[in-house]
């Protein structure tokens, strides 16, 4: 069965190395907005050099770190699962002999796995040669990257599965996944970075689970986060990656239950 | 002036580029083109008479859309003139539009989420009708094109029938002197075809509409167009009656006929162990058969073969007839034949 | 070309203010949608306003400026930007209209092709924009207290926001025109436009010297936005440029609109003879 999910992932990676143009129209728009957010940072910083221990260059880097990852963690407007329910698609996929959410989440990884060389690794490179930032950290906290990321990425996944799911029971729900999208920006950094969010907002944001989507991962790469904060960051992600999926299952189970009874 | 369109030398030569695959091939064909001529229209030459109806007939590709799209100011011409009701399309458009309309077979130009009365309303004051013979002009087309009983359901409700005699209303609030018609009965029924033939024939003998109609049903042709035009490869192949094209054209008919099936076993069997029809007629000889079902074919409307309603009567004294069907050519059969045949014809 | 009369502008223009209706209509007819729709987009930007404003809790200013002053800036082009979302939404849908071939039938109307593609569509959702940017205005008035207000400085508002309307509308325009040669441009245009926006909702003193002579003489979208909050705020503009320029808005808008159309009518004329 796992044989089958990884085809699965590896067959949705496939998929995307064909839409090369929109990619790259997508990617000079992560880049200009990156670009235009730099300005606005370093405009910020002629005021102040340091802000809760972040210099002109860590705010730089945290900036283009997350516009780099946008498209990995939390692509903007990501239907394609309300899609198959509006048309009865899903029906279908239903009654596969898979699990119906870890078949989506498979998918999901392989588009990931093509946003991260195509579109996570050039944007930051752009960012690093336009505004000469460099890389950030140092490899212990790349080493913790590489765990924190990927926890992210997969509860951008859940989320995404979640604000579609909802699909099931409500008909129009375009403008709450447009809400759903922004609310979870907003909270993870994508607006303003969360070590700028005032003390109040902070505490609030820290425990909401959009926290652990971008901002504890770029927070651990730019090495801010150590020893006892770096494990409570990964209990974060941990703890709301878990319940959020359980929420998910559970919905999914609910609204295949519906289906089967109702007939689609 | 009686002469409602009229082309000379009409040529529509469209530049193709190809486009390369690939990153690098992308990019080439921005810097270094392959661009390749394709006609697409050569030389037409065409007079249409106001108060005419006529066919435009051709295979897909034929140049026909071309024409049209040049006749009604979408496209200009490469080279050559068209003038339609004295106007130059391409540099006179909006007047022109305001005396012509257009109805697409397979697009409606009625907005898809309104009643198709709102529509209606709303091309009233696109084409500036005034109020008093918008109503007159509203209320015939209602009762001619029996639009009430679904003149309040938005359009995209409505059946392909339906929707195309509103497309047809739509075309004629303004009273336009030349309506073209792009494949209007394509995926109609039997009776609501011959509601919008009747309806067509009316209009042009009220209100002497010139009407020109691009169909690939050759019944369409038969029914309403004294003059048809063929059109291939971008060139006038023949321009004449219905008539005379299969007059000299048509080849061979078929005979379908439904005999009794009893009198069917009773006949002798051929080599192939299908029952044939002993001594048919000179020029008549028996194709194929199928049960109490036979195919026969006998000669062109002009050669010296008997006319079809004497073979049916010969049939009629030597066996009971249960049916009877006369099937005549494809028109793509005859433009074959008539490319195979070399045959040009001009206008007369 | 086709030679214009007067009677056929007129024409056109009531045309337009029909169509309009009927969109409007078509539009309340599901009031609830319309609601949410307002409602969300507003949440949108509300939210994306009020990221701008804490970026002013750690930091005092922005190169100078401060926080009511960006919140003022921000308001008046929100709801500039917004009435050109709110009106240029069918241009905005140009791709599409391209794609399915539809524009034949625009070309085969006795109506100009600008209008019945201006007319096509009118994005009532938008409004929620626009309700931002009014709330937007009403803080950055608390947040400045000490600023004083004359005739002249009420007169810019509606004078600048409309500009900046029909600025955004030609440039939606243009990248409508693109579509006549590749209908794969969209993002170009959509940068140009949602880009702008959000690089002109910050003082352009931030950018590079060559990006603020953009925007003020090529694309001149800061003639809707950071020019009359300069007058406003009786700050001094770059380059030495007086103040007083803020009153100019209306005829850059012309200008550019003009060129905007004229590139238009060339993109028509390209599709009457390649028909693509």
């Amino acid at each position: 069965m796992l044989r089958f999910y990884f085809e699965v992932a590896r067959t949705a990676y496939r998929r995307q190395l064909i839409y090369r143009w929109a990619n790259l129209a997508g990617l000079l728009t992560n880049i200009f907005f990156g670009a235009i957010f730099s300005y606005v940072i370093i405009a910020l910083y002629h005021a102040r050099p340091v802000v809760t221990g972040y210099n002109v260059q860590d705010a730089l880097r945290y900036t283009w770190l997350v516009q780099a990852m946008i498209m990995v963690v939390l692509p903007f407007s990501w239907f394609d699962l309300m899609l198959t329910i509006r048309s009865g698609e899903v029906v279908t996929d239903l009654s596969k002999p898979c699990d119906f959410y870890w078949y989506w989440f498979s998918r999901e990884v392989g588009r990931n796995v093509y946003y991260v060389f195509f579109r996570f690794l050039p944007t930051y490179l752009a960012g690093a040669l336009l505004f000469s930032f460099g890389l950030p950290g140092d490899w212990h906290s790349w080493l913790a990257y590489g765990l924190a990321f990927p926890l992210g990425a997969m509860t951008g996944i859940t989320y995404r599965f979640l604000y579609n799911v909802i699909a099931f029971w409500i008909v129009e729900a375009r403008a709450m996944v447009t809400l759903a999208s922004v609310v979870a920006l907003f909270f993870t950094g994508s607006y303003v970075p969360l070590p700028f969010f005032p003390a109040w907002l902070r505490a609030i944001a820290d425990w909401l689970p959009f926290n652990g989507l971008m901002n504890i991962p770029v927070e651990i790469v730019l090495g801010k986060l150590n020893g006892n904060m770096l494990w409570l960051a990964y209990s974060r992600q941990i703890f709301w990656l878990i319940v959020l999926t359980l929420i998910v299952r559970g919905m999914t189970l609910l609204a295949s239950r519906r289906v089967v009874v109702q007939g689609g | 002036m009686t002469l409602m369109i009229e082309a000379e030398d009409l040529c529509k030569k469209f530049r193709v580029t190809r486009r390369r695959s690939g990153l690098l091939g992308g990019l080439r064909s921005v810097v270094n083109p392959e661009v390749r001529i394709v006609p697409a229209v050569n030389d037409l030459a065409l007079k249409v008479e106001r108060g005419e109806i006529i066919g435009l007939i051709g295979p897909n590709g034929a140049g026909k859309s071309t024409t049209i799209k040049m006749m009604t100011g979408i496209l200009t011409p490469t080279s050559g003139r068209v003038y339609v009701a004295g106007l130059v399309p391409m540099r006179q458009r909006r007047e022109l539009a305001s005396r012509i309309g257009v109805v697409f077979g397979q697009r409606t130009q009625l907005w898809w989420d309104l009643p198709l009365l709102d529509s209606l309303h709303l091309l009233r004051h696109l084409y500036r009708v005034p109020e008093e013979r918008y109503n007159a002009n509203l209320k015939r087309l209602r009762l001619m094109l029996d639009l009430d009983e679904f003149i309040h359901t938005p359009v995209r409700q409505l059946s392909l029938g339906q929707r195309m005699r509103g497309d047809l209303a739509a075309a004629l609030l303004h009273d336009p002197e030349l309506l073209y018609l792009d494949e209007p009965t394509i995926g109609l029924d039997v009776v609501a075809k011959a509601r919008i033939r009747e309806f067509l024939l009316s209009l042009n003998a009220e209100h002497e509409t010139t009407i020109l109609l691009t169909t690939h049903d050759m019944d369409d042709v038969e029914m309403l167009c004294p003059r048809m035009i063929i059109i291939d490869h971008g060139r006038k192949l023949y321009d004449g009656s219905v008539a005379e094209i299969r007059a000299r054209f048509g080849g061979e008919r078929m005979l379908i006929a439904v005999l009794d099936a009893a009198e069917v076993a009773a006949l002798p069997r051929g080599d192939d162990g299908q029952p044939r029809l002993p001594s048919l007629p000179p020029g008549v000889r028996q194709v194929q058969a199928d049960g109490p079902r036979l195919w026969l074919s006998f000669g062109s409307a002009g050669s010296s073969t008997m006319p079809a309603h004497e073979l049916v009567a010969w049939l009629g004294t030597r066996y009971r007839l249960h049916d009877v069907t006369c099937q005549e050519p494809e028109i793509e059969d005859i433009i074959r034949r008539i490319y195979e045949e070399g045959l040009l014809l001009k206008n007369l | 070309m086709q030679i214009i009369s007067w009677r056929a502008v007129l024409h056109d223009m009531l045309l337009y203010r029909r169509l309009i209706a009927l969109q409007i209509r078509a539009q309340l007819q599901y009031k609830i949608n319309v609601l949410i729709d307002i409602g969300t987009y507003l949440a949108v930007t509300v939210l994306e306003f009020g990221a701008l404003l804490l970026f002013f809790g750690p930091f005092p200013s922005l190169l100078g400026w401060k926080i009511g002053e960006v919140a003022l800036l921000a308001a008046i082009m929100s709801i500039s930007f917004g009435f050109a979302e709110m009106a240029g939404a069918g241009i905005d849908n140009f791709s599409d209209t391209i794609r399915r071939g539809e524009f034949d039938r625009v070309l085969l109307r006795p109506v100009g092709a600008f209008t019945q593609v201006i007319g096509s569509d009118f994005r009532l959702r938008r409004l929620g924009r626009i309700t931002q940017g009014t709330i937007a205005f009403v803080i950055a008035l608390r947040l400045l207290p000490n600023l004083h207000w004359t005739a002249a400085k009420l007169l810019i508002l509606p004078i600048s926001i409309i500009s900046g309307a029909v600025i955004f509308i030609s440039i939606l325009l243009l990248g409508a025109t693109l579509c006549f040669w590749t209908v794969e441009t969209t993002e170009l245009t959509n940068m140009l436009t949602y880009g702008g926006r959000e690089m002109l909702s910050y003082p352009i003193t931030i950018y590079s010297q060559t990006l603020q002579r953009f925007f003020l003489f090529v694309v001149p979208i800061a003639f809707g936005s950071y020019v009359p909050t300069c007058y406003i705020l009786e700050r001094p503009l770059p380059f030495g440029i007086p103040s007083s320029v803020a009153f100019a808005a209306p005829l850059v808008a012309l200008v550019f609109a003009l060129v905007a159309g004229i590139v238009w009518s060339f993109g028509v004329n390209r599709y009457q003879s390649t028909g693509s």
